[in-house]
């Protein structure tokens, strides 16, 4: 792969009309919310279907939820299909890529396309549920419908949803500078942060002394939201990303149990008896106090700039200390959500003063290793369309 | 992740004109995937049908016998014999049926002590609601099993165990070999975000990038 020419972030050089987004914009914007809409879509199905086997049990390949979840990367792979091929016939058509639809153009296959990288990496991702579905369907027929989450095809399947969001991450970044951009970001990121975790189930089997999805959550959580707001550089990114989470947390919440109950009455299964009183399975392993720990990310942040702390170690401290309330908050949550048994969705609660000190200590340093990377990813994530930091700000 | 434009290509100059077909295609793409989404088999899924239609009923291929106090209870196995990881249906049916008793089920795994597994109330089979049961369940690890049921009732509390349940070896490709032909996505992903940091040295664009 390597790069191609690419024109400022106004767009390839008909002036518009005064008062009308150039087109370009509008096919960006399309195609970026396109891929949202996709990741969204895979998200719902994954809860939804999670929920179905929690309340009502009985599977096959062909369920209402597998449809939403499938048809997720379907829309967004897609997309991405779409606008990567806009993009190579623009080239061809000898008008320079624009970096801010989609990212840096990058010659694919010899150049035979042009893809602009976040379709390319949302478009990998949709082919890559593709290829893995496949594999699932032979797992299944060898090893039945089980109803885990972290078989193998589904830990591939769960990756390959990711890097969809991944690509999301990537398109509107690059759009930055748009308020479409940015609003697409702020609505992107809880989505791939939700759906990250999941994939440490991987880990489950392995009997670290580490919990996989306590870290995962931890990780991703700081990593993610510092990214957004080193990328943006706009004032509340952290505290908006936190905000859009507990709206979809909420939503999840109420949808997922809401939804398996309504499919199984409109097929005419009856809900398994004995069912715990217990919260939703994806919706409640959200960390549920990201606003506190966006707010101390926001407010060092913010400190930071301000005092003119070194930009090597004020990522590290600042995630440091949103890993330490993410870890902490976690402790809470559990113990909150725990199952009348001692085990809920979120595994078993244990409020010794170890478990308080060593998830502190866990939290500092997966906070300060997401803190490290988060900077040097918005750094990435701005490269890729540099001449946009000129409207961007 | 980069856009350097002294090592770009100069753009292909254009040798037919390519509007015209870059919409026919993006319209021929957009009807082919509204017409797979369509016709896919899965759309069926909205169509209400009966659950015996929608779901295989449940076939139990192999039974044992569980003396529980004064109840006798007949095991069903929808697979036999059975192997590590692969899901299958289990029934649990007390002579004279379900009315009026209740119990409790649980699994030691091969090596624990009993009553190391949590213990869950019995349930009915999702889809078989005259016996209790349970569905597409998998037994993850190999070796001697045993199931042990408290059942209340007419005639008192009684207890038993099914012990020595043999679980064989899981079927298919080792497990290394699965996880690892299922870990090249990440490993990409890895190898992907290793390119783009040796050829911008992020650390280096710290400041300027206004962190």
């Amino acid at each position: 792969m390597e790069s191609v020419p690419a024109s400022t972030p106004t767009g390839p050089g008909r002036p518009s009309p005064p008062g009308r987004p150039p087109r370009p914009q509008r096919a960006g914007a399309a195609g970026a919310y396109a891929v949202l809409a996709g990741a969204l879509m895979s998200l719902i199905g994954t809860s939804w279907d999670v929920q179905w086997h929690v309340d009502v049990g009985p599977d096959t390949f062909f369920t209402l939820p597998h449809l939403v979840l499938y048809s997720g990367s379907a829309v967004a792979g897609i997309a991405a299909l779409v606008m990567v091929l806009r993009a190579t016939f623009a080239q061809r058509a000898g008008r320079p890529a624009d970096p801010t639809v989609g990212g840096s153009p990058v010659r694919v296959l010899g150049g035979t396309f042009t893809a602009p990288l976040g379709y390319l990496v949302a478009g990998t991702g949709g082919a890559l549920f593709l290829l893995y579905g496949l594999l699932d369907l032979w797992w299944h027929s060898l090893y039945g419908f089980d109803a885990v989450l972290n078989s193998p095809p589904h830990i591939a399947l769960f990756v390959s949803i990711s890097l969809t969001m991944l690509g999301g991450v990537i398109v509107f970044s690059a759009a930055r500078a748009r308020r479409w951009g940015r609003i697409g970001l702020v609505l992107t990121v809880p989505v791939l942060l939700t759906f990250t975790p999941i994939t440490f189930g991987a880990f489950n089997g392995l009997g670290l002394p580490v919990d996989p999805k306590f870290a995962g959550t931890v990780f991703f959580a700081v990593c993610l939201v510092l990214m957004s707001a080193i990328t943006l550089r706009h004032r509340w990114v952290a505290l908006s990303v936190a905000a859009v989470l507990g709206v979809l947390q909420l939503f999840l919440w109420w949808f997922s149990p809401w939804a398996a109950k309504f499919y199984a009455d409109y097929v005419g299964l009856p809900l398994r008896d004995n069912l715990r009183d217990v919260p939703p399975e994806l919706a409640a392993g959200m960390p549920m106090f990201m606003l506190a720990a966006a707010l101390v990310i926001e407010a060092l942040l913010r400190l930071g700039r301000g005092r003119g702390w070194s930009a090597r170690r004020l990522p590290q401290l600042t995630g440091a200390a949103g890993g330490v309330v993410v870890g902490l908050s976690m402790i809470v949550q559990t113990s909150m959500l725990r199952g009348g048994a001692g085990g809920g969705p979120m595994g078993r609660s244990a409020t010794s003063a170890t478990t308080v000190l060593t998830d502190a200590i866990l939290g500092l340093a997966f906070g300060a290793l997401a803190g490290y990377l988060a900077a040097r990813f918005a750094v990435l994530l701005r490269l890729n369309a540099p001449a946009a930091d000129q409207e961007g700000r | 992740m980069h856009l350097r434009t002294s090592l770009s290509r100069p753009a292909r100059a254009t040798r037919r004109p390519v509007k015209g077909r870059a919409r026919a295609l993006l319209l021929a793409l957009c009807v082919l995937g509204a017409a797979a989404l369509l016709s896919a088999p899965s759309a069926q899924a909205y169509t209400p049908a009966r659950p015996e239609q929608a779901y295989a009923p449940v076939k139990i291929v192999h039974t044992e016998q569980v003396q529980a106090g004064p109840y006798h209870l007949t095991l069903g196995f929808s697979t036999w014999p059975l192997r590590a990881m692969q899901s299958l249906d289990f029934t649990f049916a007390p002579d004279g049926g379900l009315t009026g008793k209740s119990g409790t089920f649980s699994m030691t795994r091969p090596g624990a002590k009993a009553g190391m597994r949590g213990v869950r109330p019995l349930s009915r089979h999702p889809r078989k609601r005259s016996v209790w049961g349970l569905d597409i369940l998998s037994l993850p690890t190999a070796g001697q099993w045993a199931f042990t049921f408290t059942v209340n009732g007419p005639q008192g509390q009684g207890t038993g165990t099914l012990g020595n349940l043999t679980v064989l070896d899981q079927p298919g490709p080792p497990l290394a070999l699965s996880w690892t032909l299922c870990a090249l996505p990440v490993l990409g992903l890895i190898a992907f975000l290793i390119v783009a940091w040796r050829r911008h040295r992020p650390s280096r664009h710290l400041a300027v990038a206004g962190v």
